[in-house]
């Protein structure tokens, strides 16, 4: 293996190694209270929109789009998610149902 | 009933198969620009992080220092911090060594899947065995499907773009179960912060900020919201 490449993985390994450990580190059997405690339970919620709202409506060439496969699958996988709550389920349709709008439109 | 490892591994199916095509391109892309199979398997253990491993491989093949990987991985990765950060909130009392293996396999996909999961889970230890299930299952498709992706090249294409959604569709199953009433607000300023932000800023930023200030913002109000009520009932009591 390649010295300069493994050097390179060692350091991005410690820096993200790092990020996910350090507040485990720096705050266990802390108690929060007030502010904090409510900005850690509404991490998840944020996150999840972070993660999906932009896929929807922003392409992969960055620029705005409000009619795309990808749109439409989401919306389609929301109402069966709604009906159906079963994770593997959701997740199949959606890859179908994504399937078929990027084949149609 | 108790949950936990085999719990949490049965979770992270969905993870896992969204997983595996990326972690075979990945796989591909790694030997394309010059890594071997064990660089590029070795770099899914170490690292397990998606974005800064193909931004990484593409620095590579550019001839860019260990320096430059680095920081740059820090900055696609700070996010992290705000993601164990939350977590902690689950585990209270838990040794070092078990939060130390947890902290390993905190990624976008099993925080906000764990976030929803642990919940319904009743006592720190078994939310500890859980979340090491949901990280282990996402852990091994991403290694497991990297070091594949590495060994076949390019000799298979896969021909179902299905897989292009399979993270998405996972969180939006998640989004029906978490998203209630009161944190609507917050979904939607982070999902409309993060359009703008993922249209003016380069790579990963625009999820670090959007979910912070959306956090934030929900947050004060709920501080607010609390002060009127206390407010509300002293007005009533005199």
């Amino acid at each position: 293996m390649n010295h300069d490449i493994i050097l390179i993985i060692l350091a991005m390994a410690v820096v993200t190694y790092g990020a996910r450990a350090l507040p485990f580190l720096l705050f266990r059997n802390k108690n929060m209270g007030g502010f904090l405690k409510s900005f850690v339970e509404l991490v998840p919620v944020a996150l999840l929109a972070a993660l999906v709202i932009p896929e929807f409506f922003v392409t992969a060439e960055n620029s705005l789009s409000f009619f795309n496969p990808f749109l439409l699958a989401g919306i389609s996988t929301f109402l069966f998610a709604r009906k159906i709550p079963n994770l593997f389920l959701c997740v199949l349709f959606g890859m179908l149902a994504y399937w078929c709008f990027d084949k149609i439109v | 009933m108790q949950k936990g490892f085999m719990y949490g591994l049965k979770q992270s199916i969905p993870i896992g198969i969204g997983y595996a095509p990326v972690a075979l391109t990945f796989g591909i892309l790694a030997i394309q620009n010059g890594l071997t199979v064990m660089e590029s398997g070795l770099m899914s253990i170490l690292v397990f992080a998606g974005a800064s491993q193909f931004i990484a491989i593409q620095l590579i093949g550019q001839g860019a220092t260990a320096w430059i990987i680095g920081l740059t991985t820090l900055i696609v990765n700070l996010r992290h911090i705000v993601m164990s950060f939350s977590m902690l909130r689950f585990f209270s009392k838990i040794g070092l060594g078990k939060l130390a293996t947890i902290a390993h396999g905190i990624t976008d996909e099993s925080f906000v899947l764990s976030s929803n999961i642990l919940q319904g889970v009743l006592t720190p230890e078994e939310r500890s065995r859980v979340a090491l299930g949901i990280n282990s299952g996402a852990y091994f498709s991403w290694v497991l499907f990297s070091f594949v992706g590495a060994y076949i090249g390019n000799r298979l294409v896969i021909n179902f773009s299905g897989f292009d959604f399979a993270l998405l569709a996972l969180f939006i199953v998640l989004t029906v179960s978490t998203v209630k009433k009161d944190n609507l607000p917050v979904y939607i300023l982070a999902g409309l912060l993060a359009i703008i932000l993922k249209l003016l800023l380069p790579g990963k930023w625009y999820l670090l900020i959007s979910v912070i200030a959306a956090a934030a913002v929900g947050s004060l109000m709920i501080k607010k919201n609390t002060k009127d009520i206390v407010e509300e009932e002293k007005s009533y009591e005199s």
